[in-house]
């Protein structure tokens, strides 16, 4: 299917006798963590519509038509993802999917994920647990990405470094605190991680 | 799909109320799916969509309410997820019947340019976008 699809968006398309719209190139970023830590607040915050939720499959075992078909037993699952997006000129629109569940974060998520410019994965410092299944995806996968302490109340409870030992992240993934209400700071946030990911990208 | 079970997730935990459809959304699809171990990669969850000319001219002649549903919806270009989101389709079955629309002539698909997070051209252009996104919400930006 891909291969039939016009390759950049923006361009002409392959049917351009048509007077249509021409849509912006699209990107999007990954909002991770565990459960309840404010993922899809943090879309919210953002996003210029409110958050939809789409509904997916992740599957954990190959299947192919045939095989889902005749072998109805193999495990699909259907989960709810919420997402958001920002306009950021005519020609680009940057989307963010809140991924939902943590224990699940594995390969099936590539079919979702493939091409995310990078991740933010959102850490409530007083269940720093719940966001190791993210952290070990994003760094096996070689996505960018930046842990972001959700500041509930204004305020974190533990120093930096002590959650990033407790994390065992890298010292080169970027750490920072931000409020998932506040559009600013959830911008600022998402900016780490691009910025990390341009630092990759040029070197 | 029907052993598929809804995941508590997250945020995702609340029941999504749907309208009862006529049609079982994967008998349309006559069981084809999208993703799963396919040798065909699936279609990524962001790419643009479009009706041209030739899908609205057909509008009043789609047997299924689901293919005339996504036309109608990408007059305006929308991604996979939102058609997904706004017409209470499951992604997967999006995937088919979009790209059945497109085979037809009736839908363009805009596939995200591949490796964008190694382009330093494309992540400069977020950056700078995102920049400009003000503190609080009400303020005024200029596209």
């Amino acid at each position: 299917m891909v291969s039939e699809l016009s390759p950049t968006p923006g361009a002409r398309s392959v049917r351009d006798d048509d007077e249509r719209p021409r849509p912006p190139l699209p990107v999007k970023m990954v909002i991770a963590g565990g459960f309840g830590v404010g993922k899809t607040t943090t879309v919210g915050a953002i996003s210029e519509i409110e958050p939809l939720t789409t509904e997916a499959s992740i599957t954990s075992v190959a299947a192919g038509v045939d095989d889902l078909t005749h072998t109805p037993e193999k495990v699909t699952t259907t989960v709810a993802m919420d997402f958001g997006c920002v306009t950021l000129d005519p020609t680009l629109k940057l989307y963010l999917f809140g991924t939902p569940g943590q224990e699940r974060f594995g390969f099936m998520w590539d079919d979702l994920l493939e091409g995310a410019l990078g991740g933010l994965v959102i850490v409530d410092t007083r269940r720093l647990d719940d966001c190791y299944a993210a952290v070990d995806y994003f760094e096996h996968r070689q996505i960018p990405f930046a842990v972001a302490v959700n500041a509930f109340d204004g305020k974190v409870e533990h120093d930096l470094d002590d959650v990033r030992w407790a994390l065992d992240v890298a010292d080169h993934v970027p750490l920072t605190v931000f409020d998932a209400r506040d559009r600013g700071s959830v911008r600022d946030a998402l900016l780490v991680v691009l910025e990390h990911a341009l630092t990759r990208a040029e070197g | 799909m029907t052993s598929g079970e809804p995941l508590a997730g997250d945020d995702a935990e609340r029941e999504v109320e749907r309208p009862a459809s006529v049609v079982r959304p994967f008998l349309l699809t006559a069981g084809r799916i999208a993703g799963g171990d396919s040798l065909v990669p699936p279609i990524p969850i962001e790419t643009q969509v479009v009706s041209t000319d030739r899908g609205l001219a057909a509008l009043d002649r789609f047997v299924f309410d689901q293919h005339r549903d996504i036309i109608t919806v990408c007059r305006e270009p929308q991604s996979l997820a939102e058609i997904a989101a706004r017409l209470r389709m499951h992604l997967n079955v999006v995937r088919v019947l979009a790209d059945d629309l497109r085979a037809d002539g009736q839908l363009v698909l805009y596939a995200p340019q591949a490796r964008s997070n190694r382009d330093a051209t494309v992540l400069r252009r977020v950056i700078d976008g995102l920049r400009a996104v003000p503190d609080s919400r009400g303020a005024i930006r200029e596209g």
